[in-house]
């Protein structure tokens, strides 16, 4: 059992590694790239937002200009809990410090030699200046770098005008767009009597002089940095190249939050409605099929199946308009709420019900609650009650003609014993199948619930996330995913053993 | 089998109705505490209110402080007996300002009461609440009632006048601006705003590159230096001379910096909501140290704001108002019927159906329906330039003003949007000053569009009733759009059956949104449809219009190139007079209509359904303005004003 468990385990890491890589490239290579809904969004843009540069903005930002597969390596080597290289610093108040960005150096260096970098002394200051101190030199080293990618990308759009004053060969260089990446110009022989060269040049100078100021700024944050304003983050395995740390999930690039804040916030919200509309299924569905066989053609099985089945046919989407339109308005029924998960000031609302001096009833908090859940719970469960209660009951038929049954009834066990103890529990075996596959659904949510009834869950963060094609979310959603459903399925096959002795993985 | 009840199972029982009773009983101790707590709550709330009246009667009656300026017909011009020069500079008209008051004084409305609680449907959550990092524009909404500017449009006007400031000097020549904040003027947390505030929220928060307000520092790039003069006067210094300057100056909301120092620029980041601000209401509640983030706003719960006792100039009268988020359209329009909100944006179906349908409707709900300066323009977009290294057949003006006379836009409002909305003109929001009453939408006329086609060089050359051009290509191109919305096929559909009847092939092209941006971005498209939003009176054409920004990075993805255009761009950007510049805004109106690089759509109003049980309730050029409605009072709420 021990062996097989941790086979399982092993294998399980590359198949979670193959989702997260799978869906990665997905999102990479999908028309628009990543983030790129997200520079503007909504059908209708802004005429004083500036488009271009949020997008430059963000491009730089999150490293989506590198190559896919090194995307990849640093969303990895960012989750995973083994970090190598130089720690992070943690600030008192638990933010997480990577050093300072490191600064390619500027295109062409042939053509445009790049300049020497002086090296500048660094005086760390003393105890608290020195949080001081690093926090001015990585601003500086942040401003600089930024004014240094600026520069980058005015250089392109000279080299774009002067590749374009040379003639069709050069214009030939450029892409698509018409601007120029410096990798296609490698190598080219920039003569400095061509026409539009001046521009050019002073395009390279003024970048080359940004460069440097990025650099000195960055070696003197680096040194700061290295000086220790704040203590080191996690715990070295071997000292300055790998270290134990917590995994992180990033930041949500729509959101701009980080990805587990979110989880966090939404996870307990779409358990609350799946832990009390699972039971309810289950509680409901099974003694019904367990019922509908034991009366098999009976009325009851008939009319069961009937409303069951009725009710599976009915779209979420459409139930959902309808409890709205009639259960939750008041110019018809008006029971339940429309939307969200408590009532306006429920935060002041006391836990139990009580009555007030005047005798009147105040619901607290634990009945707001479950009132509010209940039309979204309601259109979890309805279409449910189908499949599970279809499934006790062929399961439940093909044990009752088994010979062990017959052996039983002929030995004059009574019928209770037989259906509940006999039958019964060999025909839980398919139910074990479909229960494990509740873990990953918990985690997932219903998209169209959760939309119609506002409940901010799993499911409305996740499609939220992919209109928007924000990356991290979607990543980390599958991440967790594939993990409980594989831990799942694990799940599942022990529980075969411990339900059914034939089953054996010895 | 043993059934019997052993003391194990004894043992067990007794353990498990421990537990559950105990759990129970903690339950009950906290309610009794949560009782407890609310009944302290509900005494300090009484407390508070007797405060604030006290302090009220303080600055009208008993005389301690000066009276408050611009309060109910109050002088102006005594707020600052200093006289203003002693901070400006000389020989610069300097403009002074009363304290903000309400557009409409309440007040004087039948009914007024003050207290109660509004509460605005949202359609969709924002995602943060901190100034400057989050832009969309539910937070907008929010923002807008808690920090204000130096200074803000007037609603009925649209001019920028002064709200923290109550004196400004805008340099004739555009390089500098200088303002004086009124003295009266503090936070919500009674702290005074200081030209340092000023000074600081532009260098060190916006410009501050570790913190992500990238669409805040990218409207800035032209801002050199603010320098703090003395304590309330500060000047701002650019480094050319434009018209938006001002918009940088007193647009962006002054932020305390004794409140968002305290934070790290990584805190500041990842918060929801770091929110506090000089304005009529303020957050519940705020957290009071760097580690004490938890009290801020949790996505997923409404959004509650509370009247600003503090406030400097004239409070508002309602108590709280309360942003509640239901992304149903039908669920929303339920919940407002139902009571759980004061104001919502109806759909076009829905305000057109609920009004039609329900006679009564009216009785209890204000159907509001107008257009102000923060209504965009939805348009198709002719491929003027090269695509592919191809011309279109749209780079001729003669095509292109065929192809606009070719749609009854009209009938395309009616058909497609419910009859609301008006045919848009051109690029200026016909609410501006800037906005020429001049131009008029291109007529519905095939007959002339069809005369100026085989001027053009279309004509039907073979009879089978597709346009030819003298080479004997047929005029067939294709219509890009993005996909997610049923407007967005029908658009399609009707623009492709008004084509096809001239004998113009039109092919569709569903793409999706981030598709379409790189379309947009590549120019490679033949025509393309999209709305531009806005936001101000006027905004910097240069961006869309300008030759220039055909280049990767502009917004002129048309690649419509008009000397003219550019020559009356640079001009009105440079113009700093507002009268002059509304001048040649409307020139460079009549410019692009002529040349119609955009088949101009359609201008679409705000709707909103506001219940009656609120006064003051008017429409503005500036959109609505919340902050002076009131709850009516019981007697009035029966009788509905207006």
């Amino acid at each position: 059992m021990v062996s097989y468990l941790a086979r399982r385990l092993a294998f399980m890491v590359p198949t979670v590694l193959g989702i997260t890589l799978m869906v990665f490239c997905l999102l990479a290579y999908a028309p628009g790239g990543i983030g790129a809904g997200l520079a503007v969004s909504g059908g209708q843009m802004s005429d004083t937002s500036k488009v271009a540069q949020m997008q430059a903005y963000l491009e730089d930002r999150y490293g989506l200009n590198d190559w896919v597969i090194v995307q990849y390596g640093r969303w990895l080597s960012r989750i995973s809990p083994v970090k190598f290289g130089e720690r992070d610093l943690r600030t008192p108040s638990g933010e997480r410090v990577a050093p300072p960005r490191a600064i390619d150096d500027p295109p062409l260096a042939a053509a445009f030699p790049t300049p020497a970098v002086p090296v500048d002394a660094f005086e760390p200051a003393a105890g608290d200046d020195l949080v001081a101190q690093f926090k001015k030199l990585q601003r500086d080293a942040e401003g600089t770098r930024r004014e240094y990618v600026g520069s980058v990308r005015l250089f392109r759009d000279a080299l774009a005008d002067w590749a374009r004053a040379q003639g069709p060969a050069m214009a030939g260089r450029l892409d698509a767009k018409g601007s120029a990446d410096p990798g296609r110009f490698e190598g080219v022989a920039i003569d400095p009597a061509s026409p539009g060269y001046a521009k050019l040049r002073a395009a390279a100078d003024a970048m080359h002089a940004k460069w440097v100021a990025a650099r000195r700024a960055q070696a003197l944050a680096l040194a700061a940095f290295r000086a220790g304003p704040y203590p080191k983050s996690g715990i070295p395995l071997v000292p300055g190249l790998v270290s134990l740390d917590t995994p992180d999930l990033g930041v949500a690039f729509s959101k701009n939050r980080p990805v587990w804040d979110l989880i966090a916030a939404a996870l307990p919200v779409t358990l609350l409605i799946n832990l009390i509309a699972f039971p309810i299924s289950y509680l409901i569905a099974v003694p019904t099929g367990v019922l509908a066989s034991v009366r098999r053609g009976g009325w009851f099985d008939v009319l069961s199946g009937f409303l069951y089945l009725s009710l599976y046919s009915v779209p979420t989407v459409l139930a959902g308009v309808f409890a709205i339109g009639f259960l939750a308005n008041r110019q018809y029924l008006g029971w339940f709420p429309v939307s969200g998960l408590h009532e306006s000031g429920a935060e002041a609302f006391t836990f139990l019900p009580h009555a007030d001096a005047a005798g009147t009833w105040h619901r607290g908090y634990l009945v707001d609650t479950l009132w509010h859940v209940a039309l979204p719970v309601l259109c979890l469960v309805y279409g449910s009650f189908a499949v599970l209660s279809k499934q006790t009951r062929a399961s439940m038929l093909d044990n009752f003609n088994a010979d062990y049954v017959r052996t039983a009834k002929a030995k004059g066990v009574p019928r209770k014993d037989v259906v509940l103890r006999h039958v019964f529990r060999n025909s839980l075996l398919p139910l074990i199948t479909m229960f494990v596959g509740i873990f990953p659904a918990m985690l997932a949510g219903s998209v169209v619930i959760e939309r119609i009834f506002t409940v901010p869950g799993m499911g409305s963060l996740i499609l939220e996330a992919i209109d928007l094609r924000d990356r991290e979310i979607i990543l980390a959603n599958t991440f967790m995913i594939a993990c409980v459903n594989l831990l799942a399925l694990l799940l599942a096959d022990i529980l075969y053993a411990a339900a059914d002795p034939r089953v054996s993985y010895e | 089998m043993q059934n019997r009840f052993g003391v194990k199972d004894f043992l067990f029982l007794v353990v498990l109705l421990a537990t559950l009773g105990s759990v129970w009983l903690s339950m009950v101790q906290k309610t009794r505490m949560e009782l407890a707590q609310g009944e302290m709550k509900s005494k300090l709330a009484e407390i508070e209110q007797q405060v604030a009246q006290l302090g009220r009667t303080l600055e009208r009656g008993v005389g301690v402080l000066p009276p408050p300026a611009g309060s109910a017909g109050g002088s102006t011009a005594s707020a600052a007996p200093s006289g203003p020069a002693a901070w400006a500079r000389p020989g610069v008209k300097v403009e002074s300002w009363p304290a903000p008051h309400p557009a409409t004084d309440p007040g004087s409305i039948p009914g007024f009461a003050v207290g109660g609680e509004f509460t605005e449907l949202f359609e969709a959550q924002p995602a943060k609440l901190t100034p400057y990092i989050s832009a969309d524009v539910y937070s907008t909404r929010v923002l807008d009632r808690v920090c204000e500017g130096l200074g803000s449009f007037n609603p009925k006007t649209l001019k920028m006048e002064g709200a923290l400031a109550d004196g400004w000097q805008v340099d004739p020549e555009g390089l500098w601006i200088r303002a004086h904040i009124n003295p009266r003027a503090r936070f919500s947390d009674g702290q005074p705003v200081t030209a340092e505030d000023v000074r600081w929220t532009n260098l060190d928060f916006i410009a501050n590159p570790l913190i992500e307000a990238e669409r805040a520092r990218s409207t800035q790039d032209n801002l050199k230096d603010v320098k703090v003069i003395d304590e309330r006067t500060v000047e701002f210094v650019f480094k050319e001379p434009l018209f938006t300057n001002t918009l940088i100056a007193f647009g962006n909301p002054v932020l305390p910096k004794h409140y968002y120092a305290r934070f790290e620029p990584g805190q500041v980041n990842q918060a929801t909501g770091l929110l506090m601000g000089s304005g009529q209401f303020r957050m519940e509640r705020l957290p009071n140290g760097p580690d004490q983030l938890d009290a801020q706003w949790t996505p997923g719960q409404d959004i509650v704001l509370v009247r600003n006792e503090q406030y400097w100039a004239e409070k508002p009268s309602l108590d709280r108002m309360r942003f509640k988020t239901i992304k149903d359209d039908l669920g929303r329009l339920v919940a407002y019927r139902n009571g759980e909100g004061s104001m919502m944006l109806p759909t076009s179906p829905q305000f057109n159906a609920v009004l039609r349908d329900e006679p009564d409707f009216e009785k209890t709900t204000y159907a509001l329906k107008w257009t102000n300066m923060r209504c965009g323009y939805s348009f198709i977009a002719w491929q003027c330039g090269p695509r592919n290294g191809k011309p279109t057949p749209f780079a001729d003006t003669r095509v292109r003003r065929a192809m606009t006379m070719l749609l009854d836009r009209e009938r395309m409002i009616r058909d497609i949007w419910d009859g609301i909305g008006s045919v848009s003109k051109g690029p200026v929001n016909p609410e501006s000053p800037g906005s020429n009453p001049g131009v008029k939408p291109l007529p519905f006329d095939p007959e002339a569009a069809k005369a100026l086609l085989a001027e053009a060089g279309w004509k039907d050359r073979n009879g089978d009733g597709i346009l030819e051009n003298e080479q004997g290509d047929a005029f067939t191109f294709e219509y890009t759009y993005a996909t997610g919305g049923e407007i967005s096929e029908r658009i399609a559909r009707f623009v492709k059956d008004s084509y096809a009847k001239a004998g113009i092939v039109m092919k569709t092209r569903p793409v999706d949104w981030s598709r379409y941006q790189e379309l947009l971005k590549l120019r490679d498209f033949d025509a393309i449809t999209l709305a531009w939003g806005s936001n101000a009176p006027e905004s910097d054409p240069r961006q869309i219009w300008h030759s220039e920004s055909t280049k990767e990075g502009g917004d002129n993805f048309t690649q419509w190139r008009s000397a003219r255009a550019d020559e009356l761009i640079e001009k009105g950007r440079r113009t700093m007079d507002e009268a002059a510049r509304m001048a040649v805004w409307r020139e460079f109106e009549a410019c692009v209509a002529e040349d119609q690089p955009y088949t101009f759509i359609r201008v679409a109003p705000w709707l909103r359904f506001v219940k009656r049980d609120f006064g003051n309730v008017n429409t503005y050029k500036t959109g609505l303005q919340p902050e002076e409605f009131f709850r009516m009072g019981t007697a009035a709420a029966t009788t509905p004003a207006n």
